[in-house]
């Protein structure tokens, strides 16, 4: 018995190093690719694609790290989704650098479709994902609801400055904020000048994380003391990025005495930042999405009396996307998803800060009378920033590589390394 | 030849047990020059390797995360060779000892470091304690000890971590020590002090070693611990490796096959000197 | 002299308490603070205490994502335990008739999986579990658990058979014993203690592994670790502090029965 189970383990073990080692395998090719499968679905009346996917389960990598947006998936959009179309979803973790090097290694290990159908993407994920080919398409402008999008905004219509092309579809759209408690900060900083002086009055008492929320602090910061959005649109230059870059870390130097632990060390994530400012060791949190505030405090996160906080020198907005991997096994499925995540219902559930307060990507004009009523009577319900102040702060995303290179530089930069 | 032909087979079995190490190896080999993972580009270089190597954080990682795991395995050790010392005999208060000490055992190092943080942050329950009794005013007049850069909340956790598991071998060490060499001993008129310093130290650290040094790895490679609980600079090396994985440059991620293949080395390192100085003893 | 006598006894006295008491602390405080944690409201700087309290995040468990990934722990961490413990016993076996210098080399062979960092490990067990198809799978999960729970226990085996002599196995055989009789009544028997520590070790290397589930997971496969942490980095300190608790109370129990149960023998090669 102790032979068998011997071979049997020594087999299996080599077979697997056998296989790993020979590797770079690109599949069978005679296998249908999920983009001819797209092309041929664009080509079909939308109902076909429905019938193609009833009855169908569509895995959704997603970022999980937020209890409210769980509960809305995994409650009211899978349920919607059964009852609709008998589709089961199953959202499962993954965002960002992860995905694209997971999808990179299911390309080197080309074992024809991989495992999720559906992405949530943004920015220099997207990027990174086109420039991989990891992503199948064109097929966003298919879809039914696609009409409503709001294709005049520069903030959907352009993902970090890129063009989706139809390899994504918009779903939510955000913008950021910082975060005060009303009673310890009665009198906040409105502009990035007053914050510096703010920061430099009240040593120690302001961060910010190391994850991309952070970062698009510095971005923030980097529009306002580097000449406005418009200097760094179109486009990625190292001239401009070299402007935009003494700009931010010169701001930084100025003040970075004054931060929590003297500027030596940062919250790893928004997490652990809002730990800090709920547990008053920070007065500042902040977040990249406004309304997020509103849930946090519901969730007993943050302290009843935090509020957000909008930067008059313009803070940053941007739109959120799905994608379908190259190698999804379920594209139809995972165009009805996208679809009902475009509907006026499901746009507007989201919107509910009650629910989660993500911003709806559709032009409410160009909905019904009843639909549109809706929106208006929601956004005029909801306590926090008013639309209006949100829209005239608002300023879009330029392109990821001003992202990727103030991330590096900040990482050099707080480790006393050249840059 | 007959004594090859023995050895040939349970050789091939540890090589079997080893392999999905040598696996990977192998890939982040190939990941490290470039020609496998992602922003790959597909031909042999070592720029990659030159660059990760002759970068200060790099250096500063590896001494760092060197300087937490060593410290935390020691005083783990102490404490554990200590409590089985102490607490070995069949007493009731010395059972109670021996259970108290290896019950937290099953505690991952997630769990460890996220109730450290709960018990050590500037505003955690510790220094809620001085600020009752007046200590202290604010969060800032705590002494830092998370997120600090002598590392003492990341050594204090990986240390209350690894105390139990090195108990339970500490304790079962103790018990099968052989009783007949201290017999020999005390009958050859040695004195407690002197059985402790000749036989029972060194039987038990012999038989901890082993242990030792997997706590030691472990503790240089745990991630969940030290994201935590760790500064941004130095930033541990397992750290610094997830930090590149996850670079938002494409082109800086196979960086992290190289960091990967530095901690192999580490840990390497650890292994083949424990096997050196036990073919020592035995020889 | 009396006196001296009667401060050395008072002192003995004192301090096997003193440790005692600061064992006592070191080993129940923090689940004390979970217990707190996963029940308190508002429980802010500079409360000692929460400022109220709620069952909420305990009554979530049953219809949440942490009751289903207790169960996926629970089953991985069996399954792991038993194919490492199978696998591992006829290694360590064989490793302990190999001589000094090709002993030591696969034991330290043995011992890599055990001490690679699991970041390093993960890489190439995600192209070897790619390759056969088993991206983010259970499966794929239970083999990269068994990675380092096998090392583990072949090095419990190795240092068990080293220490032992053959002479029961040689007498069984010589009395006409098959190879299966031999397991069956020579070794098994004698095994018990250390089948029950590897049993138990392997069990723990899978229960709280995160980052092999993490990455050969590839965020399908919810154990309850991950969840924590993703609770954890979404700071959800009550429903973090009850996955913690969940983690630690079971096992512990877990644990200590099984420990009862088996006969108390070397846990690790000396």
């Amino acid at each position: 018995m102790s032979r068998v189970v011997m071979n049997a383990c020594m087999l299996s073990v080599l077979a697997v190093a056998g296989l790993a080692a020979c590797g770079g395998d690109r599949g069978d090719a005679t296998q249908l690719t999920t983009t001819d499968e797209l092309a041929e679905l664009s080509a079909l009346p939308w109902d076909s694609v429905v019938t193609r996917a009833r009855g169908t389960r569509v895995t959704w990598r997603m970022w999980r790290g937020d209890p409210a947006i769980n509960a809305f998936i995994d409650g009211w959009v899978a349920e919607q989704l059964r009852e609709r179309y008998e589709i089961t979803l199953a959202a499962v973790e993954g965002q960002g650098a992860e995905l694209v090097n997971q999808f990179v290694l299911e390309r080197e290990a080309g074992r024809g479709r991989g495992t999720a159908s559906l992405v949530w993407i943004n920015g220099e994920t997207f990027s990174q994902m086109r420039a991989e080919s990891l992503l199948a398409g064109p097929w966003a402008g298919t879809l039914p609801n696609s009409r409503f999008v709001d294709s005049a905004s520069p903030i959907i219509a352009r993902d970090f400055e890129q063009d989706p092309a139809g390899f994504e579809s918009p779903w939510g759209a955000v913008q950021f904020a910082l975060i005060y408690d009303t009673v310890r900060t009665p009198e906040p900083p409105r502009t990035i000048n007053e914050l510096a002086d703010w920061i430099r009055a009240h040593p120690g008492r302001f961060t910010h994380d190391q994850s991309f929320t952070g970062v698009t602090f510095l971005k923030l910061l980097m529009y306002a003391r580097g000449g406005g959005v418009e200097t760094f649109a179109g486009g990625f230059t190292e001239e401009r990025y070299a402007r935009g870059r003494s700009a931010v870390f010169g701001w930084l130097d100025s003040v970075r005495g004054n931060f929590w632990r003297g500027g030596e060390t940062y919250p790893p994530d928004v997490a652990a930042m809002h730990r800090l400012f709920a547990n008053a060791e920070i007065d500042f949190s902040m977040s990249n999405n406004q309304h997020d505030v509103l849930n946090k405090v519901r969730q007993g996160v943050l302290p009843p009396t935090a509020r957000a906080l909008l930067l008059r020198d313009g803070t940053i907005a941007n739109a959120h996307y799905l994608g379908i991997p190259f190698n999804a096994p379920n594209a139809a499925g995972a165009m009805v998803v996208a679809d009902f995540l475009l509907s006026p219902e499901a746009q507007l559930r989201k919107l509910d800060p009650d629910v989660w307060a993500d911003g709806t990507v559709l032009d409410v004009s160009r909905l019904s009378a009843e639909w549109r009523g809706r929106f208006t009577a929601l956004e005029q319900a909801t306590v926090g920033i008013p639309g209006d102040s949100l829209r005239r702060y608002a300023r879009p995303e330029v392109a990821p590589t001003y992202h990727e290179r103030l991330q590096t530089d900040w990482r050099a930069w707080v480790r006393g390394e050249a840059r | 030849m007959q004594r090859a032909a023995l050895a040939l087979r349970p050789m091939l079995l540890a090589l079997v047990v080893a392999s999905p190490v040598l696996i990977g190896v192998l890939y982040a080999a190939l990941a490290s020059v470039g020609v496998a993972g992602a922003g790959a580009s597909g031909h042999v270089a070592l720029d990659r390797v030159v660059d990760v190597l002759s970068t200060r954080s790099t250096w500063r990682a590896i001494g760092w995360s060197l300087y937490v795991s060593a410290s935390a395995t020691l005083l783990a050790t102490l404490v554990a060779a200590a409590v089985a010392m102490r607490f070995g005999t069949i007493r009731r208060t010395d059972r109670a000892a021996r259970v108290l000490a290896t019950f937290p055992l099953p505690v991952p190092h997630l769990v460890a470091a996220a109730t450290a943080l709960m018990l050590f942050a500037q505003s955690g329950l510790l220094a809620r304690v001085l600020f009752a009794v007046g200590l202290i005013d604010v969060p800032a007049d705590m002494p830092a000890l998370v997120y600090d850069r002598a590392g003492v909340g990341l050594i204090l956790a990986l240390t209350w971590k690894e105390i139990p598991f090195l108990a339970v071998v500490a304790f079962a060490v103790r018990h099968s020590e052989h009783d007949a060499l201290s017999e020999a001993a005390r009958t050859l008129g040695a004195q407690p002090a002197q059985l402790r310093r000749l036989i029972t130290w060194p039987l038990l650290w012999r038989g901890m070693a082993p242990a030792v040094i997997a706590v030691f790895a472990f503790a240089l490679g745990s991630y969940e611990t030290a994201v935590l609980l760790a500064p941004v600079d130095p930033a541990p090396l397992a750290v610094l490796t997830m930090e590149r994985f996850a670079d938002p440059s494409l082109a800086r991620r196979g960086d992290a096959y190289v960091l990967a293949l530095v901690g192999l080395a580490l840990a390497a390192v650890a292994v083949a000197a424990h096997e050196w100085a036990r073919a020592r003893w035995s020889a | 002299m009396n006196s001296t006598r009667a401060t050395h006894a008072a002192r003995r006295g004192v301090w096997p308490t003193l440790a005692l008491a600061a064992l006592a602390v070191s080993s129940l405080l923090p689940l004390l603070v979970l217990l707190l944690q996963s029940v308190g409201v508002s429980w802010r700087w500079p409360l000692l205490l929460p400022e109220a309290y709620t069952t909420i995040a305990w009554r979530a468990i049953a219809g949440a994502a942490l009751g289903a990934a207790a169960l996926t722990s629970t089953l991985l961490a069996l399954a792991t335990a038993i194919t490492s413990v199978l696998i591992a016993l006829p290694v360590g076996r064989a490793l302990a008739t190999l001589r000094t210098p090709w002993r030591h080399v696969a034991a330290a062979l043995v011992f890599l999986p055990v001490a690679a960092p699991p970041i390093a490990l993960g890489a190439g067990l995600q192209v070897a579990t790619l390759q056969l198809g088993l991206g983010g799978t259970f499966a794929a999960v239970w083999m990269a658990h068994c990675v380092p729970a096998i090392g583990y226990a072949s090095l419990l085996f190795l240092g068990v058979f080293g220490a032992r002599d053959a002479h029961d196995e040689e007498a069984a055989r010589s009395l006409g014993a098959s190879r299966a009789q031999v397991w069956r009544f020579v070794l098994l028997p004698t095994l018990r203690g250390p089948i029950g520590d590897a049993l138990a070790i392997c069990f723990l290397v899978s229960w709280a592994q995160v980052a092999l589930t993490l990455v050969i997971g590839g965020g399908a496969v919810r154990a309850l670790p991950i969840e924590v942490l993703a609770l954890v980095r979404a700071g959800q300190d009550r429903e973090a502090a009850v996955g913690a608790l969940l983690l630690v109370v079971p096992a512990m129990l877990a644990l200590s029965a099984l420990r009862a149960g088996a006969r108390r023998t070397t846990a690790l090669p000396a």
